[in-house]
């Protein structure tokens, strides 16, 4: 009881530090690129805590960026050439996701270890140059036209304002990638200590030792990749609306790679491991750019000097004043 | 027609010799080696040095590239693999590190050698051509695929009746078993790594003499290698050598053939990748694991 | 629990790191030109030109004591920041300007990300220059981008004119790298044959990854065009495919809408590379100037080889600095650049002869939001370039 207590408040905190304290701070001191950044990390931990849900059953996904391509090109599409409300964009493109997922997944699950990493990898580059080909998706030129996310009101009551009428545009976007983030990790939280989250966990250890006691994998399986490609089809939406434009090279194999190492970085073990391994990744980089051309090579000297003392991610660090 | 075949034979070469090192490393370790195309681009630099800077023998170029990354092979191996796969719980952690190395060696090689392509007096000069242009080969290009054709052959004469080549397929084969005959998983796995970069290294210095080399190529050679090697089956050699084949010959004939109905050779060529695994999950000669 | 605190924990770390970093404000003579573009990875090729040629040219400038811009004396500082080519890494790095007060900004280099960051530099005050093609980043309601260098759809015609005058071309192939840049440049150049007349017999793609060109050449060289147009090509692609174009046995004329580099041609393909049209700013020696000579000089010893590239790159920073010249107001101001750009003309310094810098653009995108670069239309010749016509882009 105890417990669950602590972990509520701890969760208050945290809710409270982001949605309120950091967003303050920000604005105070006038740090609107750092509030970009954190909007991205936001959206980055959503698409890749799709990944790390893949990993949960034992698959090595580097495919994400594919969804995630995916997701922006449906909700683009929509909002530019039918004129839907963004907001209706959102779930649309994750289902749109979820469907394909399940289509692709039914034979690429059956894959394991490298060969499904390797095959969702050719995954990222036939979604390019899918959308290179084909028409709807105005091929190489991409889409460079998209509108701010517009209003919704209910009654006359504003729900949502209009994106393009914001004073403080990056606030907008801010509030809404972290709102995305709290729901799916509270959902992934969730899934986690749920019956399904067991099960997901027995797939991990030993598929044909959970199907023999009555485990059904194959629709977990499915199930999960699902989810993952749902996530990563909203938050490729999101980012288009962000930068609004969306290319067949917005999202490509490199990207795909990235969101498995923020897993990596993190953890495979913990739920928030994407967040943090994200968070240290995306805006790691970020924090060395005045180091101009030995960035690189500070950055992945760092990342192979955390590998080397934290193989098991970030979260696998022991503080000091705990046991 | 004819050329179509000569082509894709000779990237075909090219490809298995690209991707015999990654299936090395792959089957000893179980470490998917994202830094591969970088160890090909710094084997590419060191022969580019010795041969095109200081104007000394390609051969010893070669030996160069291949010495220098047979020591970098083995410190890898020795001060960051090992501990690391050691120490994680589970073996995909290792390429995180593989990913970061890549990073790495990419920003060294920028560093050292700039951004520009740099490419090699020729090796030979001259071009042959049969029948009337039926089929034109340069020169160089001959050498070098006899050079390929030799590498390969050797290696795997090497695996096949060498002390060590029969130690290194046994670990692949099955650890436990291995280690219980008495082979050192840690000797052996650490010359299989080095000589997995020593390949690599290899490709990318006879790769100079016909495409030179250039910084920033690393990473999509190594995600080429790794299809390659997805084709014939992870962590099986004659598997790498077919799976450089056949991806040389596809792109060789859809190229040709498929350019009529627009761009989209590449597209045909990993949509039907992604076909192939879902109904042979274990590539063409894998085993039924990894 | 411990999870959390942990995360808290880091994004604690990170604020205070990044909070820490911010710039000191005392830039009361520190006039900052950013760089927003890819200066790693495959493409680094075209990001690290543009940054030498602003460090080269701003180490000049303030060897010289700096730049006089109204009544104050300006040191120039160049920010850059690396998109890795990556969308996301673009828009970071356009805020990071703004952040740090730039209103003027080079690059990014591709398609994408300078619709990534277009976005940022319209709302809140940034002019910034791409070298990227679309149309919809200069023409209205656009209008913070300048672009920094020659399009295809502009240079491409003229030069198959003059190929079709001069040298009889009638029939034209075109190889493009299959993203969406390269194939953009592909279809702005169909679009132009076709308009003149000529017969379009191949319209390829090569994975850019391509490092053996054999198979890619194979079926045009069966076809025999006049002319090979290889759009939008990188630097350092382009020697691999004319030698493998002429070791197959293909003696058509070739040519490429982008800039190349002289050392890379010579490099990568040798002789075979004689005959390979380009186009350049102040490439050659017969039209450049002094002080073109000089920029190159200090550019090699800065940076211990000089890029061709440059040529055409050195232009976009000299365009801001004269235009900041011209109108002191637009150093916090972009709407007075915007103005001034209007009527900006004062003499090329780059160039032999009366030329002027004047930006263009109006018969391509409705206003002046072009640099104006001489179209310097060159042929390699044993490691060098050599003019073959000079004209200009209205």
């Amino acid at each position: 009881m105890a417990k669950n207590i602590k972990i509520a408040a701890g969760a208050g905190v945290f809710l409270f530090m982001i949605l309120a304290v950091v967003p303050w701070l920000l604005i105070k001191t006038g740090r609107g690129d750092l509030m970009s950044v954190l909007t991205s990390v936001a959206l980055l931990s959503v698409i890749s805590s799709g990944v790390w849900l893949t990993f949960f059953i034992g698959r090595i996904n580097i495919g994400q960026g594919a969804y995630a391509l995916m997701g922006g090109y449906v909700s683009a599409i929509l909002v530019v050439k039918y004129g839907v409300l963004f907001w209706w964009t959102l779930p649309l493109a994750g289902l749109f996701c979820a469907a394909a997922s399940v289509l692709i997944g039914l034979p690429i699950l059956r894959l394991r270890g490298v060969y499904f990493a390797m095959v969702t990898l050719t995954l990222t580059e036939v979604a390019r140059l899918l959308a290179q080909a084909l028409s709807i998706t105005n091929g190489p030129r991409g889409i460079t036209n998209i509108p701010p996310p517009g209003g919704v009101e209910f009654f006359g009551l504003t729900l949502i304002p209009d994106f393009a009428e914001l004073e403080n545009l990056r606030l907008g976007f801010y509030y809404l990638a972290v709102v995305l983030m709290i729901l799916c990790f509270a959902a992934m939280w969730r899934l986690v200590n749920s019956r399904l989250g067991f099960l997901c966990r027995s797939l991990q250890q030993n598929e044909e030792l959970a199907s023999s006691i009555g485990v059904n994998i194959g629709y977990l399986r499915v199930l999960a990749y699902a989810i993952s490609s749902f996530l990563g089809g909203v938050g490729g939406a999101v980012f288009a609306a962000i930068v609004q434009s969306i290319y067949p090279a917005t999202f490509q194999i490199q990207e795909s790679v990235n969101f498995m190492l923020y897993c990596f970085l993190g953890g495979l073990s913990y739920v928030f491991g994407p967040m943090l391994g994200t968070l240290v990744l995306y805006m790691g980089w970020d924090l060395l750019f005045k180091t101009g051309a030995y960035q690189l090579l500070i950055f992945s000297s760092t990342l192979i000097v955390l590998i080397l003392f934290l193989p098991n991610g970030l979260l696998s660090l022991r503080l000091p004043w705990r046991k | 027609m004819e050329q179509i075949v000569v082509n894709g034979l000779y990237l075909g070469a090219q490809y298995a010799l690209i991707a015999l090192g990654l299936t090395l490393i792959f089957a000893l370790m179980n470490v998917l080696n994202f830094a591969h195309g970088q160890m090909y681009v710094l084997g590419g630099y060191m022969t580019y040095l010795v041969y095109g800077k200081l104007g000394m023998p390609f051969a010893l170029g070669l030996a160069v590239s291949a010495l220098t990354l047979l020591a970098v092979g083995a410190v890898v191996e020795k001060f960051l693999f090992r501990p690391v796969l050691r120490k994680s719980a589970r073996d995909e952690s290792s390429m995180l590190l593989a990913a970061g190395l890549a990073f790495f060696f990419d920003s060294i090689i920028l560093l050292l050698f700039g951004q520009k392509q740099h490419g090699v007096p020729k090796i030979i000069e001259g071009v042959q051509n049969w029948g009337d242009f039926t089929v034109v080969i340069p020169n160089d290009k001959i050498v070098v695929g006899v050079c390929t054709v030799l590498m390969i052959a050797a290696f795997i004469i090497f695996m096949q009746y060498t002390k060590p080549g029969r130690a290194m397929r046994a670990l692949a084969q099955d650890r436990t078993a291995a280690q219980l005959m008495g082979v050192s998983a840690d000797r052996y796995g650490m010359l299989g790594f080095a000589l997995g970069a020593m390949l690599a290294g290899l490709a990318g210095g006879l790769l100079v003499a016909t495409t030179g080399v250039s910084s920033g190529i690393g990473g999509s050679i190594s995600i080429k290698a790794f299809l390659m090697v997805m084709i014939g089956g992870a962590g099986v050699v004659p598997g790498a050598i077919a799976g450089g084949f056949i991806l040389g010959m596809m792109e060789s004939f859809g190229l040709s053939y498929l350019r009529a109905y627009g761009d989209i050779t590449y597209l045909v060529i990993f949509a039907s990748l992604m076909v192939f695994l879902s109904i042979r999950p274990h590539g063409l000669m894998g085993k039924p694991w990894g | 629990m411990q999870n959390i605190k942990k995360l808290a924990l880091a994004f604690g770390v990170a604020s205070t790191l990044s909070l820490g970093l911010a710039p000191v404000a005392n830039a009361a003579e520190t006039l900052k030109i950013g760089f927003v573009g890819v200066t790693s990875g495959a493409k680094a090729g075209w990001g690290i030109s543009n940054v030498r040629c602003m460090q080269t040219r701003a180490k000049w400038v303030n060897d010289e004591g700096g730049i006089k811009i109204g009544d104050t004396t300006y040191n120039i500082e160049i920010v850059t920041w690396d998109t890795q080519d990556n969308t996301t890494r673009a828009k970071e790095g356009m805020e990071k300007m703004v952040q740090e007060g730039i209103h003027y900004v080079i690059g990014p280099n591709t398609d994408p990300t300078a619709a990534a960051v277009r976005p940022v530099a319209e709302r809140d005050g940034v002019m910034y220059f791409p070298y990227a093609f679309p149309k919809e980043l200069y023409t209205k309601p656009a209008s913070n981008a300048v672009l920094g260098m020659i399009a295809n759809y502009q240079s491409g015609p003229a030069i198959y004119k003059y190929l079709k005058e001069n040298k009889g071309v009638k029939s034209i192939a075109f190889l493009a790298a299959n993203e969406s840049d390269a194939l953009s440049q592909r279809e702005g150049g169909i679009q132009a044959a076709k308009a003149l007349g000529l017969k379009v017999l191949a319209q390829d793609a090569y994975q850019s990854d391509t490092r053996d060109f054999a198979p890619a050449v194979t079926p045009i060289v069966k076809l025999k065009p006049d002319l090979l147009v290889l759009s939008g090509v990188a630097g350092g692609t382009a020697p691999l495919i004319i030698r493998a174009a002429r070791e197959l046995g293909y003696t058509g004329l070739m040519s490429a809408e982008t800039a190349q580099d002289a050392m890379q041609l010579k490099d990568g393909a040798g002789d075979l590379a004689n005959g390979f049209i380009s186009v350049g700013g102040a490439s050659t020696p017969e039209i450049r100037s002094a002080m073109m000579e000089e920029f190159i000089r200090r550019y090699t010893e800065d940076h211990g080889q000089y890029d061709d590239e440059s040529n055409t790159k050195v232009y976009a920073m000299e365009y801001i600095l004269e235009t900041l010249k011209a109108n002191p107001k637009a150093i916090n101001d972009v709407e007075e650049f915007k103005k001034t750009m209007d009527t900006l003309s004062v003499p090329n310094p780059y160039m032999k002869g009366d030329r002027k810098l004047e930006y263009v653009g109006l018969t391509s995108f409705g206003q002046k939001r072009q640099v104006g670069i001489p179209m310097v239309v060159t042929e390699y010749q044993d490691g060098e370039f050599q003019t073959l016509f000079v004209t200009n882009v209205d």
